[in-house]
């Protein structure tokens, strides 16, 4: 059992990570109730009187800035960015977990290959093929469209949906797979039986940490769609205007923008969670 | 609109009536001041759509702009229905933060896009832009009369900045000059000079500062003396933003040159012995009175602190200054200051910004884009830009003459007179040449070396000029 | 490739001849019905990314369109004879080494410390994720503002206790800090969580036998725990590794690759070259070399992820 002294530094170190990571959340969430007087204060003081302002210029739509109204679209980036990446991880996923599954189960000529392929797809820096990849949206029409996107994100989820859960069948004993099918049932109910349950744990990380990336990509959506597709990561910067930066709104539109992966991530917790007793069974 | 409201607005438009009494007027015919500015403009549509130029020759087409977030911008697109009923060309557009501003236009005109019909942009990326082959010659339109309306007064607008925004292309040959192509139509501009917080200045008991020597004194006091202010604030970041703003303009002053180009060639003289002496001052002003994180200093830094109230000087754009002047913590404080760095010179140097329009030569409304573009820059619009949105840097005299104008810029003390001070000596200092990026951002990398004490002053600058005398050698444009 | 040499192979190594029992009758096909969907979804890149091939062959700046023409190597020699580009290359490995190392000490550390299951770390394990959450590009923004001298609260609590004029970004000895900083900030998570949920899948047994047995606890850690994880801990650093070497949001929002050339990584080099100076030439032939890096340490990284899967397994 763990001595009391132990447990003390555990709690300690606990502590000292939760406050190097969770402090400059915990701060702009602060910011996101400031105006920007009170962000661009000197020297920074946690205390203000909050003001609900930025949240409403956000789902409002209408920004009063120093120089005049303005009309801003931050909720439709946010619904952009909802359908660019829930799509993307749904495509990745229906694509990436069996060749997954393929790739830890079976030998197979051009197997490993495939998947170093499939892999090398992320050495190329986005900016080596956006711009010859921009002519080509235009020419075939995929230019500032969400299918253009989603295709292109797969470069992005596809090869971590791929590498994550194909770990986790590898690790999966496929003991239970056999005895399953001597019983009589088929491969594919066997697949999704039991292979995809015992793999649970690694398809939830693979697909929430993807779902994080393809929410976070900036560079793609730039360049690849006009304002009508452009999810949250290029919709908080129209807060940086040349009048100044309005931080008030860029941190209530982080805010904003973390709720729908956070309450994702909650959801994910409880199979990760589950992982632990399908990881006893196996071992 | 009743009879009485229309021959009012007839009457003004026509000269009859000056714009304070129309407003006064119309108060007493039972119009407010915002719904009397909506008529004016109306009115002034139709004014424009009476003369014999045809305003609807392009009617029901369908245009799309690429613009950056900007003060200038809100103003245009919040008169956008006027210009759709006067002409029945619809407009839509796509408005993109600063930050990335320029890294869409570059991407949608190298693929040769045609989505974008027309974009704002600064003279210097016309000399990417425009050899590239990618923009207007705008010549075409401006000198056809059946293109242009009669009453656009290309003239009207500032000559500098008419000559800024034309270059031929070759490097080296000076702006506006023989077989200049009018690659963009100023919209607005800004010009360098020092804006500084009266209530620090007065509780350090000073006065502005005369000239550079002056500045790095002050600077350096305030610095020392003031808790939690510096001062004078300037740009530092790792950019071409950080030497064409306070950097070039008291550079100039000196008597220093970017490049030579006496001899047909172009010869960097960023080493040069004015260049030097200059730049060891305003290195110094920066470390004795300078931001603390100087090299990560952006525009919007700048302009921060001097609302934060955290410096005690800029010396920067005077729309930076400018827009600190609303919800920030040093509004009402803010005055403007023209400013000569050079203790020899005669008049302040100020380069310049201009915030042009420019057409794609992808687009296949260019007769419409040409439309919305000499709407944007008549008098009209900069006038209603600049009395009743923050277009206040216009590119036309007659709208800095106009008494609105005048009247809404004598709320903030310095504005107008720093502008009578700087203009005639403003224009763009830099020698226009397609390397303009390059040339610039190295010079903001060895400012910072030097700043950092990476490098001394003289062997920064010797670097520098080395390393852009082969950058133009390779990219083969030393003639 | 050798597919037979280079696949850990798991079906054979399971014994009693599974492969040969197998009764599907597409048992040949299968493999490649499941895998090939995503790779012909991906194929497409090759074209642009072919086109990205022959424009680092050539001389090609936009703003002259006129002197484009094929120059063979001539970007590639340019570049290796230019000492920046050295320096490049330096920057970036070192960034890459450092963020990759501490993230994945600490998030090794971070994941045994949540491994316990209680509410304080399904908590934690959820909230810990929420840096990851921030986009990098705005992230930086605000680690920007919060190292501000005047304005921002970091700067404020650094010089409360006592370090005066700490420069973050803003001097060229502290600038590579303060972005390894801002990555350690954002992606240690990504490896923790990884880590966790490989902790939380491991078998309990060898644990608990050598808790019976009375091991010593560096012993279990590093003869049992350690080689266990190490499947999770090689993704976890390939993927970070891909990242890091091509890092660009962070540094070029905090400090524009300055100061000086202190923070010129190949992604802002490239960045530069492509969007500010036009030259797509140039920037594609440095976002090549950067390819070429990338896939040979895969490829290195790959070796001895087989070798050690092989043994990681032989320890299970």
């Amino acid at each position: 059992m763990q001595s009391p002294a132990f447990r003390v530094v555990r709690a300690l170190l606990l502590l000292l990570i939760g406050i190097f990571f969770l402090f400059p959340i915990v701060w702009v969430l602060l910011m996101s109730f400031m105006t920007n007087v009170d962000i661009l204060r000197s020297p920074p003081s946690p205390f203000f009187v909050p003001t609900l302002r930025n949240y409403v210029a956000l789902i409002s739509g209408h920004l009063s800035t120093s120089s005049g109204e303005v009309q801003i679209d931050y909720m439709h980036n946010l619904l952009n960015s909802v359908i660019l990446s829930t799509c993307s991880v749904i495509v990745s996923l229906i694509l990436g977990v069996p060749a997954a599954y393929a790739f830890a189960r079976f030998k197979f000529r051009g197997g490993e290959d495939m998947a170093f392929t499939l892999l090398s797809f992320r050495f190329a820096p986005p900016l080596l093929v956006l711009l010859p990849l921009l002519g080509y949206f235009q020419a075939i029409g995929l230019y500032d469209t969400y299918f253009g996107l989603i295709w292109v994100y797969q470069l992005i989820t596809l090869p971590l949906v791929l590498w994550i859960t194909r770990g986790y069948f590898e690790d999966v004993s496929e003991d239970l797979e056999l005895a399953y099918r001597l019983d009589g049932h088929s491969w594919l109910s066997t697949f999704f039986r039991i292979s995809i349950p015992l793999a649970r744990p690694g398809i939830a990380a693979a697909g929430l940490l993807s779902f994080i990336f393809a929410w976070n990509n900036f560079i793609f959506a730039l360049i690849l769609g006009s304002s009508s597709v452009q999810p949250v990561t290029v919709g908080a910067l129209a807060f940086i205007t040349a009048s100044g930066i309005e931080y008030g709104q860029i941190a209530a539109a982080l805010v904003l923008s973390v709720i729908p992966t956070l309450i994702l991530a909650i959801f994910t917790q409880r199979y990760l969670v589950e992982g632990l007793s399908l990881g006893a069974i196996k071992g | 609109m009743s009879d009485k409201i229309s021959d009012l607005f007839g009457a003004f438009l026509a000269g009859r009536v000056g714009r304070r009494e129309l407003l006064a007027r119309a108060s007493q015919l039972g119009l407010g001041a915002a719904a009397a500015t909506t008529f004016l403009n109306r009115t002034q549509s139709q004014a424009l759509a009476a003369s014999s130029y045809d305003w609807k020759a392009q009617s029901g087409q369908s245009i799309k702009l690429l613009m950056n977030k900007h003060p200038y911008t809100d103003a245009l697109l919040k008169n956008i229905d006027a210009f759709k009923s006067l002409t029945g060309i619809n407009v839509t557009y796509d408005v993109f933060p600063e930050d990335v501003y320029f890294d869409k236009v570059t991407a949608a005109l190298s693929s040769r896009s045609s989505s974008y019909d027309l974009f704002m942009s600064g003279a210097y990326q016309t000399w990417q832009y425009g050899p590239a082959g990618w923009l207007v010659d705008l010549n075409k339109f401006i000198h056809d009369t059946s293109e242009t309306s009669g009453d656009y007064d290309w003239d009207g607008i500032l000559p500098n900045l008419r000559s800024a925004t034309a270059w031929s292309g070759k490097p080296g040959d000076a702006l506006g000059g023989p077989g200049a192509k009018q690659w963009a139509l100023p919209w607005a501009w800004e010009l360098n000079s020092i804006a500084y917080n009266k209530r620090i200045l007065d509780a350090a008991h000073m006065e502005p500062p005369k000239n550079l020597p002056d500045l790095i004194e002050m600077a350096a006091k305030i610095s020392k003396d003031v808790p939690g202010v510096y001062g004078i604030g300037a740009r530092g970041s790792r950019s071409w933003a950080t030497i064409h703003a306070g950097y070039l303009s008291a550079y100039t002053n000196y008597g220093a040159k970017d490049f030579d180009t006496s001899g047909g060639k172009l010869v960097p003289t960023m080493n040069s012995k004015q260049a030097k002496d200059f730049t060891r001052l305003w290195v110094e002003m920066l470390q004795k009175g300078g931001p603390k994180n100087w090299t990560t200093y952006t525009w919007y830094e700048v302009a921060n602190d001097l609302g934060g109230g955290t410096s005690a000087m800029v010396y920067d754009a005077d729309s930076a200054a400018f827009f600190q002047e609303k919800g920030t913590k040093e509004a009402g404080n803010i005055h403007y200051h023209a400013f000569t760095p050079n203790p020899d010179a005669h008049q302040p140097t100020p380069n310049v910004w201009i915030w042009s329009l420019a057409m794609s030569a992808f687009s296949k409304h260019q007769q419409a884009a040409w439309k919305l573009m000499q709407w944007a820059t008549s008098t009209q619009q900069l006038t209603l830009g600049a009395t009743k949105a923050d277009l206040i840097d216009p590119t036309r005299q007659v709208v800095w003459d106009n008494q609105d104008f005048k009247t809404r810029m004598n709320g903030y003390p310095g504005y107008l007179e720093q502008f009578a001070a700087s203009s005639p000596g403003a224009k763009i200092y830099f020698t226009p040449q397609p390397l303009f990026f390059n040339v610039t951002t190295s010079w903001a990398a060895a400012l910072q070396k030097i700043y950092s004490k990476q490098v001394s002053v003289d062997d920064g600058l010797d670097q520098l000029a080395h390393d852009i005398t082969a950058q133009l050698e390779n990219a083969g444009i030393t003639d | 490739m050798d597919a037979t040499l280079s696949r850990p192979a798991p079906v054979s190594k399971k014994g009693g001849g599974a492969g040969k029992r197998r009764p599907l009758v597409s048992a040949r096909v299968l493999p490649y019905l499941l895998s090939l969907p995503a790779l012909l979804t991906c194929i497409g890149i090759l074209i642009p990314f072919i086109t990205a091939v022959i424009y680092s062959l050539e001389r090609y700046n936009l703003a002259f369109p006129q002197a484009r023409r094929f120059v063979w190597f001539g970007n590639f020699i340019h570049l290796f004879s230019s000492a920046g580009f050295w320096h490049t290359v330096y920057v970036s490995l070192a960034y890459t080494v450092l963020t990759v190392g501490v993230e994945l000490l600490l998030g090794l550390g971070i994941a045994l410390l949540l491994w316990r299951r209680s509410l304080l770390t399904n908590l934690l394990s959820v909230l810990l994720i929420l840096p990851l959450m921030v986009a990098p590009a705005i992230a930086a923004l605000m680690w920007k503002l919060m190292t501000n001298a005047n304005f921002g609260v970091l700067s404020y609590l650094v010089n409360a206790v006592g370090i005066h004029d700490f420069r973050w970004g803003a001097s060229p000895s502290t600038a590579l800090f303060t972005v390894v900083l801002v990555d350690v900030w954002v992606y240690t998570p990504f490896i923790a969580i990884l880590l966790l949920a490989g902790l939380r899948g491991l078998p309990r047994q060898p644990f608990e036998a050598a808790e019976l047995d009375g091991v010593p606890a560096s012993f279990v850690f590093f003869r049992i725990l350690l080689p266990m994880l190490l499947p999770y801990l090689l993704t976890a650093s390939l993927f970070r590794m891909l990242d890091s070497i091509q890092q660009f949001d962070i540094i070029y929002a905090m400090t524009q690759g300055g100061p000086g050339d202190t923070l010129l990584v190949f992604q802002v080099q490239s960045y530069l070259q492509a969007f500010t100076f036009t030259d797509i030439g140039r920037a594609s032939a440095i976002l090549m070399v950067l390819w070429v890096i990338t896939y040979a340490l895969t490829t290195v990284f790959m070796k001895n992820w087989t070798r050690l899967r092989e043994r990681a397994h032989g320890h299970a």
